[in-house]
């Protein structure tokens, strides 16, 4: 296993392409304090919400023109890793307005990753009411590092959202009697998903275990599965085919090592663990993750556009014979820090950037129509 | 001058190998509750690893510790009397408990040597601090009966 993913890291080296001239890069807006995720709103014209990690929820118009959205998230806490995480639309969002916001609450001695819900105003300037908190992970815990925070819908309506192990907590990520480095399934009232695969352990909530870090989650209709990534310590993040009631393995089985140098498991594939279907080392930190279908770049339908923090770069993969491999990278705005990617309705490719003054990025094929 | 270099020297990297053995420990301990197989070999090659690739990273750590502490007890001996050696132990001990706690708060982890998430394990690993100030010491002031041992 080892032999066949180092070949294809090697396979992917070589036929990776640094940004090339064919996308072209427009700056929407700057200014934006650590922006962590971007979500188009449905009506034709009708903008991007952005989430700022320090807690401010803000509209970007297709003028380019950024308003906030005043919010009022209950017990949000904001330091270190944690704050505003992503927003999503419920599926029904046309008619419900209704807003999901994954988020960190507490304080530093006990938080975690939490779920809201809020209705937005139908028209601008945008508001939001009827704000509640309509879940916790469980237990509370110190620190300010390793939350997920990503979510996606899947096509029965229900939510998934990737939860980290709070970092000093590893070893819980295979415990399933709490949420600590879990993916968690809900209702979109908070509620516990009727068929989860562990009904009596950590209140039903649980789909998978053994994850590290995830802040990539994404249902592919077209292959009807689901693609996840998360962070690995020094090395090892991986990208991983989501399946209900498995085990991916942190912290009993790894490609990565600690920071320290220190190895955190002996062992890269144990009985019982889902291997990875794709793993880099060294890491990039991917902190995204978006999958094609549009009509701007033709060629890219089905593959997989991941942001990276520490890589400071957008990689696109595609599926090969089963196993992801790199087609192209691209870097923006000097190597900037990736925080998000979204593909628009128009298939255009989105990024926020991710720094005190962070940008919203449109990427497009070289030679097609400027936004504005 | 040169006296002090290598025994300064040896200090760290003793302290530094019986730390890395001591950390990794705490971590197939941990696994092993987890239900996780660990033979006799994955354990010694586990070791290896980390002499290799932690204990780098903790002699760098263990040598400011102690180019702050040991002059410290050295002054303490001197002003305050007492047992030179308890001095230099103390300061190792003392030294990489503070240590540990500053780089935890500056760090951008919680905790950067996982060994150290619990107390048990803080302490374990601030006695290779005792271990490398008692070290320190006994190469630098060697007691008379110490001095009269055999070298093998």
């Amino acid at each position: 296993m080892k032999k066949l993913i180092f070949s294809l890291m090697l396979g992917a080296l070589f036929h990776s392409a640094w940004a090339s001239n064919e996308v072209k890069v427009e700056v929407v807006a700057e200014g934006l304090s650590f922006p962590w995720s971007l979500q188009q709103l449905p009506a034709e014209q009708g903008g991007w919400l952005v989430t700022e990690r320090g807690g401010r929820l803000l509209h970007i118009a297709d003028d380019g023109s950024v308003n906030a959205i005043p919010l009022q998230l209950p017990e949000l806490f904001v330091t270190g890793q944690s704050g505003l995480f992503e927003v999503t639309l419920a599926p029904d969002f046309e008619t419900s307005r209704e807003l999901l916001l994954s988020y960190a609450c507490g304080s530093l001695s006990a938080n975690t990753t939490c779920l809201a819900r809020a209705s937005l105003s139908a028209n601008a300037p945008y508001e939001t009411t009827e704000v509640k908190q309509i879940f916790a992970a469980q237990p509370l815990r110190k620190g300010a590092a390793h939350y997920g925070g990503r979510m996606t819908w899947l096509p029965d309506g229900t939510l998934l959202l990737t939860l980290g192990d709070g970092f000093d907590y590893r070893e819980q990520a295979q415990n399933l009697n709490n949420h600590l480095g879990k993916v968690v399934r809900l209702q979109r009232d908070g509620s516990v998903a009727a068929d989860n695969p562990f009904p009596d352990k950590a209140a039903g909530y649980i789909f998978s275990y053994g994850h590290r870090n995830s802040q990539g989650i994404v249902y592919d209709p077209a292959r009807d599965v689901i693609w996840q990534h998360e962070h690995g310590p020094k090395g090892g993040d991986e990208i991983n085919r989501l399946q209900a009631g498995k085990n991916y393995g942190w912290p009993i089985a790894s490609y990565g090592i600690d920071y320290t140098g220190a190895m955190v498991t002996p062992y890269q594939d144990l009985p019982g663990v889902i291997q990875p279907m794709y793993q880099w080392t060294p890491s990039l930190a991917p902190s995204d993750m978006a999958l094609y279908k549009g009509d701007l770049f033709a060629q890219w339908q089905g593959d997989l556009l991941v942001s990276h923090l520490a890589g400071k770069r957008v990689q696109r993969l595609r599926l090969n014979e089963g196993t992801w491999q790199v087609e192209q990278t691209i870097e923006v705005d000097n190597k900037a820090r990736i925080r998000a990617v979204e593909v628009a309705r128009d298939g255009a490719v989105w990024l926020a950037t991710d720094a005190a003054e962070g940008k919203i990025l449109r990427l497009s094929p070289t030679g097609s129509e400027s936004r504005r | 001058m040169l006296k002090t270099l290598i025994a300064f020297v040896i200090a760290v990297v003793a302290g530094a190998i019986v730390g890395s053995v001591i950390q990794t420990q705490f971590n197939l301990a941990a696994l092993i509750e987890l239900s996780v197989p660990i033979s006799f070999d994955v354990r010694i090659s586990t070791i290896i690893h980390d002499l290799i690739h932690f204990s780098p990273i903790f002699a760098l750590l263990l040598a400011v510790v102690l180019l702050v502490a040991l002059p410290i007890a050295a002054l303490c001996s001197r002003k305050l009397g007492g047992t030179e050696r308890w001095w230099f132990i103390s300061a190792g001990f003392f030294g990489l408990l503070c240590c540990f706690v500053i780089v935890n708060y500056v760090a951008p982890m919680p905790t950067l040597i996982a060994a150290t998430r619990s107390w048990e394990g803080m302490g374990a690993m601030a006695l290779t601090g005792a271990f490398a100030g008692w070290i320190f010491d006994r190469l630098w002031h060697p007691l008379p009966r110490e001095l009269a041992e055999p070298l093998i």
